[in-house]
């Protein structure tokens, strides 16, 4: 990942309202370049809302987002999407067959690079010619991984990438978060693995009822205290 | 025309409702509780049909070609309000259902008239125009009802495919296409089998009407080619209109 640049996500005073309903309010963070940022907190806390309002998925109704001191509304959003690869919790496959899906977002990708893309989420390179049909779970969201790799993101946002997922899996997702954050490249990962948190956290972010409760290393997190349910 | 038509008296009219007590002798006895509705559609097709029927005349009589159009107008926007319905849940469904077909039904009877494949007569246009855009309508409607399946189960999907950099268009094309074939098999179905299993409205009419069989069958080809186009670029302009309410500016779906 030679071409990985720097880049730190800020957040100011960010926050998201649906009609009545407050989803996330007045986040104020700063996602750092070459670190591996954890999103923690009970489920419904606003972990997965958070990660797609730094691809635009989702504006946020007060407050803004910064990408290198630039507003994300300035940017162009195709072009962000492509800097910024969202590997969502569910693993959506797209195409009847693997390669089809890797090439979904690059068309030009060579099956040379499908194989080493393959390869650096731990899949056998023969998984190129497999069908998407009849893919475990860990299959299929590594499958995922590697479609968004393709793009060669400088940021990777992976909600709950390793729920539901073999041992194989969850370290092979760990591996490439560790060659992007080597890279220069920035991670954010929401999760409730308190293990998994520990070994490959930079900085968390701790979300309770939409408000950012803690955050700091994760040395200094309360990790059962951050994913209890209050 | 110089066939002798031969329609039903009023007389004859009014002796077709003993047919309607047979439906409602079985309905009685089967103790269904529809009688109130059936005696409402009986009440509505008469009072309809004599309006429409009355309403034609006039148009033929005293509005000409303009009229003749206006009254498709009307047509469109009628159609379009029903087949919207079929996309509740899309934004502006009924502005896309009435724009397709408006585009669907106007460039169908315009390239009709213009090509002189049908007289420019206010009796010929309103029940093609009729014909044109009831078969459109279903078309924009199954469309519609397609589109928004896909935004309820396909959301993921469509998802996944914003988040690799994809524009709305092509994030949603897989969707599109499914609506386009969804909405065109019909009357392509229909198109295959008529005269084997259907003898369809306009040469129905023709041959009730007296006139020959072979004759007939001009009509009615040309009536299944204008809806077979009509239907398509209906249902086309329609999911792209669709689309377009779906999506928002940078590329996100709007619900």
């Amino acid at each position: 990942m030679g071409r990985t640049r720097a880049v730190t996500f800020v957040l100011e005073a960010a926050g998201v309202r649906r009609g009545d309903t407050v989803i996330l309010e007045d986040i104020t963070a700063t996602i750092r370049s070459g670190r591996c940022t954890v999103i923690a907190g009970p489920s419904g806390a606003g972990k997965s809302t958070l990660l797609r309002l730094l691809n635009r998925m989702l504006d946020p109704t007060t407050g803004r987002v910064l990408l290198d001191g630039t507003p994300l509304a300035a940017l162009d959003v195709l072009a962000l999407r492509r800097r910024v690869g969202l590997v969502a919790q569910q693993p959506t496959l797209l195409t009847d067959a693997v390669l089809d899906d890797l090439r979904v977002g690059r068309p030009d990708l060579t099956e040379e690079e499908a194989r080493s893309l393959l390869a650096e989420t731990g899949l056998p390179p023969a998984f190129a010619e497999r069908p998407t049909a009849g893919l475990s779970g860990g299959e299929a969201q590594r499958v995922c991984l590697a479609r968004t790799l393709a793009l060669r993101p400088e940021v990777l946002l992976l909600d709950e990438p390793t729920s539901a997922l073999d041992r194989a899996s969850a370290e092979a997702i760990e591996g490439v978060v560790n060659d992007l954050r080597a890279a220069g490249g920035t991670a954010v990962l929401v999760s409730h693995d308190t293990g998994q948190a520990r070994r490959l956290a930079d900085d968390v972010l701790v979300l309770r009822d939409g408000r950012l409760a803690e955050q700091g290393p994760p040395e200094d997190v309360d990790y059962l205290r951050a994913v209890a349910s209050p | 025309m110089s066939h002798e038509v031969h329609v039903p008296s009023w007389p004859g009219v009014v002796a077709s409702l003993a047919l309607v007590a047979i439906a409602l002798a079985i309905v009685a006895r089967a103790r269904l509780r529809i009688t109130r509705e059936l005696l409402v559609a009986v009440v509505r097709a008469g009072v309809q049909l004599i309006a429409v029927g009355a309403l034609l005349l006039a148009i033929f009589r005293y509005a000409g070609l303009p009229g003749a159009f206006a009254w498709a107008a009307v047509m469109v926007v009628i159609a379009g309000q029903v087949a919207g319905r079929r996309g509740s849940g899309v934004p502006r469904s009924r502005v896309a259902a009435t724009a397709g077909l408006a585009t669907g039904g106007g460039a169908t009877l315009l390239a009709l008239v213009v090509l002189d494949v049908i007289p420019a007569q206010a009796r010929v246009v309103v029940p093609v125009a009729g014909m044109i855009i009831g078969g459109s309508m279903q078309a924009a409607g199954l469309a519609l009802r397609r589109v928004r399946d896909a935004v309820t189960s396909g959301r993921p999907a469509i998802e996944a495919r914003l988040s690799l950099g994809l524009t709305a268009r092509e994030a949603f094309a897989p969707h599109t296409r499914d609506a386009l074939h969804t909405a065109l098999l019909p009357v392509i179905d229909s198109t295959k089998v008529v005269g084997l299993i259907t003898l369809p409205g306009a040469m129905t009419g023709l041959i009730l009407g007296g006139v020959e069989p072979l004759t007939a069958i001009r009509y009615q080809i040309v009536v299944m080619y204008m809806m077979l186009a009509a239907a398509a670029v209906s249902a086309y302009v329609t999911t792209r209109f669709a689309e377009a309410a779906l999506f928002d500016d940078a590329h996100r779906l709007r619900t």
